[in-house]
């Protein structure tokens, strides 16, 4: 069993990677560590140069949108996925 | 006069990035598909020492990176970008690339606020911490498009020379390739605070150092437009006659330090040209008058702004000008604007432009 990292189509637009990653961690933090090492072509996109989750980059576990954003400390458990989605944002009037 | 053979054109638009050539005297341009589509371009400029072009994206979501191009925007790669190594801030956007005087040497002002250097030909940046760091930051504050720095003047005869201005960080010089800073904003007026306040920092729209008459400074702001001989000490202002004290854009002649070029906007409650009219302002007395240019602009119902990147002039003589509006036009002269046409409408909001020619 693992946890299945799904990437946006959004984010597929920009950089190469698949739909679905099987990635291991018991936090999101983990998942997403696993996810960037598999793919480090994504790390960019996700993380700013500190490290953080970039503002307008949403993370789901399943149904639930990521309580954590700061620490990722929100626990994983095998067979969850993790949506790595882009938010709604950035437009204007 | 310049014997113009080939000349190009960097449009940076909200939407991507356009390039121009003409081999035809400037008159007939052949242009690129859209490049990078989708992301902001904040700013693309052309190395002269090598041709590099280089690019720098920006998106909502996926960040700010840094393209360079080595075969005139054919292919791309993607470069290092300016990183903090603080872990507190992080990089929003590049706003301008200037190349430096050694080989491999280019500078990047970024937001927020602060000023990178390579020595390896962008393979990597690390901060000129010493402007950041500068006593006077607590003063910095952002403008309604955020805290950077986005002109830079890098003296191609003096290596150690540097200006660089920001909103709203005001104007610094180095004269020790970025180990200090001199804080040089005499003279600028600051309606935004109150007058008794000391060691402003004023916003700065954009900012030329003339390469051939060394400080000798141009700049519109947020309440003016200006002209200094000693690098920022004093800055004289030369506008009070212009159509708006406000403005983004402005450019330089660098065959003449006289010269210098205005968009201006009427003031900052409004930031549009006034009674509709386009106008640019060239000054060829060191701003002691000023000529009207607007031949072939919009002079009723426009209701755009000049971006503050988005004047670029060719260097060629008669001096080329390419200027970009919020509204996706693209005007041009070839001869010191005097007479503009419109060269693309329809585009994204233009950031930017700059402009190149080959002798």
């Amino acid at each position: 069993m693992a946890i299945e990292a799904r990437i946006g189509r959004g984010l597929r637009a920009h950089v190469d990677a698949p739909e679905a990653v099987d990635v291991h961690g018991d936090t999101a933090r983990d998942a997403i560590a696993c996810l960037m090492a598999l793919h480090p072509q994504l790390r960019r996109f996700v993380l700013d140069d500190a490290e953080r989750l970039r503002p307008h980059v949403n993370v789901f576990i399943n149904d639930e949108q990521l309580a954590d954003r700061a620490a990722l400390s929100d626990p994983v458990r095998d067979g969850d996925r993790l949506y790595i989605l882009p938010a709604v944002s950035g437009g204007s009037r | 006069m310049t014997n113009t053979t080939e000349a190009g054109l960097l449009v940076s638009t909200r939407k991507g990035l356009l390039i121009a050539r003409s081999s035809g005297g400037r008159r007939d341009w052949d242009w690129s598909e859209l490049q990078f589509g989708g992301w902001i371009i904040d700013y693309a400029v052309r190395d002269p020492r090598n041709g590099t072009i280089w690019c720098a994206a920006n998106h909502w979501q996926w960040g700010a990176r840094l393209h360079r191009s080595e075969d005139d925007g054919a292919t791309w790669s993607e470069a290092s970008t300016p990183a903090f190594s603080d872990g507190e801030r992080s990089l929003q956007g590049v706003w301008t690339i200037e190349p430096g005087v050694e080989d491999g040497v280019l500078y990047a002002g970024t937001m927020p606020a602060a000023l990178f250097k390579s020595s390896d030909d962008g393979a990597s940046w690390h901060e000129l911490s010493a402007l950041t760091n500068h006593p006077t930051n607590e003063r910095w504050e952002p403008g309604a498009a955020g805290l950077m720095f986005h002109h830079l003047g890098v003296d191609q005869t003096d290596p150690g020379r540097i200006v660089a201005a920001g909103s709203a960080t005001g104007t610094y010089v180095s004269y020790d390739g970025g180990d200090s800073w001199q804080q040089r904003n005499g003279g600028i007026r600051a309606d935004n605070v109150p007058p008794e306040m000391q060691d402003v920092t004023p916003c700065i729209h954009s900012m030329h150092a003339h390469p051939r008459q060394r400080g000798r400074l141009w700049q519109q702001g947020h309440f003016g437009q200006y002209r200094s001989d000693d690098d920022g000490e004093h800055w004289i202002e030369v506008g009070r006659d212009l159509p708006g004290e406000f403005g983004f854009a402005s450019a330089i002649d660098p065959n003449d330090p006289d010269v210098c070029y205005y968009v201006p906007l009427d003031f900052d409650q409004a930031r549009m040209p006034r009674g509709g009219a386009l106008k640019v302002f060239r000054t060829s007395d060191a701003g002691a008058t000023f000529r009207e240019l607007s031949d072939g602009l919009p002079q009723a119902g426009f209701h755009q702004a000049v971006y503050r990147q988005a004047l670029g002039q060719d260097g060629a003589d008669p001096l080329g000008l390419y200027m970009g509006s919020s509204g996706g036009q693209l005007f041009a002269s070839i001869d010191g604007g005097e007479r503009w046409t419109l060269l693309r409408a329809n585009l994204a909001p233009i950031t930017a432009v700059r402009a190149w020619t080959m002798t």
